[in-house]
């Protein structure tokens, strides 16, 4: 049991994408203008990450080497299919909303870095703690990141004015410049955090690293 | 071919590479632009791959669209269909340039393993077909797509070697600080948006 | 050689294990995506070119068989009798297939007005058919309509000819099933 709450909570603080580890950036650079996307985007990866470790736990055995990448890629992208109908029936203006990152969630480099690095390695119920750690971390991160720019950018939280009417909105922040600036901005303060509790504590500190182990983001030379 | 055609195909060009440059406003690929742009070599080399590719499998899959998935009804499939070609594409183009062209595999080869997963490529395939594009224009839009993708990485490349030397701010360092010259070059396309209104 | 078998076994039951969860998946979303669809798509659309209707157009929909092909009839009451109907029309513009909600009148065979649904338009260019200076021209004119260039009574818009004449035709096309399927129609709702 101890195992499975750790293997949870790693997603939640220690390991949460895309804030300590750089995973999947075009998602969040891409949908987080407002802080409904965001949401909606998380619990689409929550729902194809959880299925898809819990697909590929349970049938790493049997999987060979040489064609795992491609299987990992067919049990996500059906999965990926899987969410597109369901998001069609149910949620249709949030499907167009979120537009060609739905289907995009296939080469999120989570779902394939999850499933390379953990799902492939470890018995069922850690593969889904551990996907849905990380998947609702990776909510939480797209959740905040969201609402600060909607706030900034459009005065609004959750599509409520709440800013009051003397507030002149950023509106550079709900566009393109302002996702890559909010994030870099967000990832420095976490640098931040970390460098000084780890002074504090004497120790060598740690700043968040790229590389998602899926193999899509360095060169390998 | 006509004038009127003659410039918009121009201005379809122009407004893939700058204005909405794949990139730097609809986020796509953000991985290799991240992890990609230390070096110019690389990058130039990444951002030749993709495009390569890129126009390879936008024409691949355009067909298998028009001509298999469309008139079966199998719409719905087309995020499966199209990665497992890309992935199919990828390891085909990968073995053709090893025994074909060795030259160009050197240069290449490193950097195609990468490209399954890059979601410029699946992307391009499925933001054609939702533009309803035909054959042509579409292969000609997946080029200027992946060109104004290799003009962003090599752009960051440039000024990340030069801000190698510089000294900045732990916490800033790497990441961080590449997004937000993201933001700033992203700023400085956005101007490009009135070229085109 | 084993090593060969087992990864091709693998690989298809993988493959066929998606295929039939994911047509049967589909089988069981299809009706609810088209509702979905029709509300949020032509929804607005038809909203546009019925704005007094006091009954719920979308929900009243028929479909009509014309030809061979299954056409979605959107009715329009007006105290509490059939004022008009919408249909939806194709045209080719120069990105891809315009879509076009045209509203008649059935009292008249005049049109109600016009809304786009899908287009993908050069913004700024060809886009422009789907604003209020274009779309205006259509309402209340009388059937056939025909671009100026034509000898019709529609403007195109400058430097959006093709786009333009895409929307006529679309209009066109929308004109002829409705003229068609006319006695249908009433039929069907009065």
């Amino acid at each position: 049991m101890a195992s499975v709450w750790k293997e949870f909570s790693k997603g939640l603080w220690a390991e949460i994408p895309p804030f300590r580890v750089v995973l999947g950036l075009c998602p969040t650079l891409a949908v987080t203008k407002s802080a409904e996307n965001g949401i909606g985007m998380g619990l689409a990866v929550i729902f194809v990450l959880v299925l898809s470790n819990a697909l590929i736990s349970l049938v790493r055995k049997i999987i060979p080497k040489k064609v795992r990448i491609v299987c990992f890629i067919a049990i996500a992208a059906t999965l990926v299919v899987a969410i597109e109908l369901l998001m069609q029936a149910f949620t249709y203006p949030l499907y167009q909303q979120l537009g060609i990152f739905v289907p995009l969630i296939v080469v999120n480099c989570i779902i394939l870095g999850r499933a390379e690095a953990f799902a492939a390695k470890n018995p069922v119920h850690l593969a889904i703690a551990d996907g849905l750690g990380m998947g609702i971390g990776f909510t939480v991160a797209l959740t905040f990141l969201g609402s600060l720019r909607e706030l900034l950018g459009a005065g609004q939280l959750f599509g409520h004015a709440v800013m009051g009417g003397s507030f002149k909105p950023f509106t550079i922040m709900i566009e393109a410049p302002g996702a890559f600036i909010a994030l870099g901005c967000l990832l420095a303060l976490m640098n931040c955090i970390s460098i000084v509790s780890a002074r504090r504590a004497g120790k060598e500190p740690s700043v968040n690293a790229g590389g998602c182990g899926c193999g899509c983001c360095e060169v390998k030379q | 071919m006509e004038e009127s055609q003659v410039m918009h195909y121009f201005l379809m060009f122009i407004g893939a590479v700058f204005v909405n440059n794949i990139v730097l406003a609809q986020f796509l690929g953000q991985c290799p632009y991240i992890g990609c742009s230390k070096e110019k070599t690389v990058a130039i080399g990444m951002g030749a791959a993709v495009c390569f590719v890129c126009v390879l499998s936008t024409a691949l899959t355009w067909l298998v669209q028009k001509l298999m998935l469309d008139p079966l009804g199998l719409g719905y499939l087309q995020t499966i269909v199209f990665i497992l070609l890309i992935a199919a594409l990828v390891q085909f183009v990968e073995m053709f340039l090893k025994k074909i062209i060795p030259p160009l595999y050197k240069s290449l080869g490193i950097f195609l393993p990468l490209i399954t997963t890059n979601c410029c490529v699946l992307g391009l395939a499925i933001l054609v077909q939702r533009e309803e594009f035909g054959l042509g224009t579409a292969v000609f839009y997946s080029f200027s797509a992946s060109a104004g993708f290799m003009l962003a990485l090599i752009l960051m490349a440039g000024i990340r070697e030069r801000l190698a030397l510089c000294r900045t701010p732990r916490a800033l360092q790497g990441i961080p600080l590449g997004l937000i010259m993201a933001g700033l070059m992203s700023l400085c396309f956005m101007a490009f948006k009135g070229m085109i209104s | 050689m084993r090593e060969m078998a087992s990864m091709i076994i693998v690989l298809s039951l993988i493959c066929s294990a998606s295929g039939f969860s994911l047509a049967y998946l589909r089988q069981a979303t299809a009706p609810l995506i088209e509702a979905q669809v029709l509300e949020n798509v032509q929804g607005p659309a038809i909203t546009r070119v019925c704005p007094a209707a006091d009954n719920q157009p979308v929900e009243e929909r028929k479909a009509f068989e014309l030809d061979g092909r299954r056409i979605m009839v959107f009715p329009y009451r007006q105290g509490g009798k059939l004022a008009g109907v919408a249909l939806e029309g194709k045209g080719g513009g120069f990105g891809g297939d315009i879509g076009v909600m045209v509203g008649f009148n059935v009292n008249n065979d005049s049109l109600l007005g016009i809304g786009v649904t899908t287009m993908s338009e050069t913004p700024g260019l060809g886009a422009k058919i789907a604003e209020p200076k274009f779309t205006r021209q259509f309402q209340g004119a009388a059937m056939p309509v025909e671009a100026r260039t034509r000898g019709g009574a529609v403007d195109a818009i400058s430097g959006a000819t093709v786009s333009s004449l895409g929307a006529v035709s679309a209009v066109q096309a929308a004109s002829r099933d409705y003229q068609a399927l006319k006695p249908q129609i009433l039929q069907a709702w009065q």
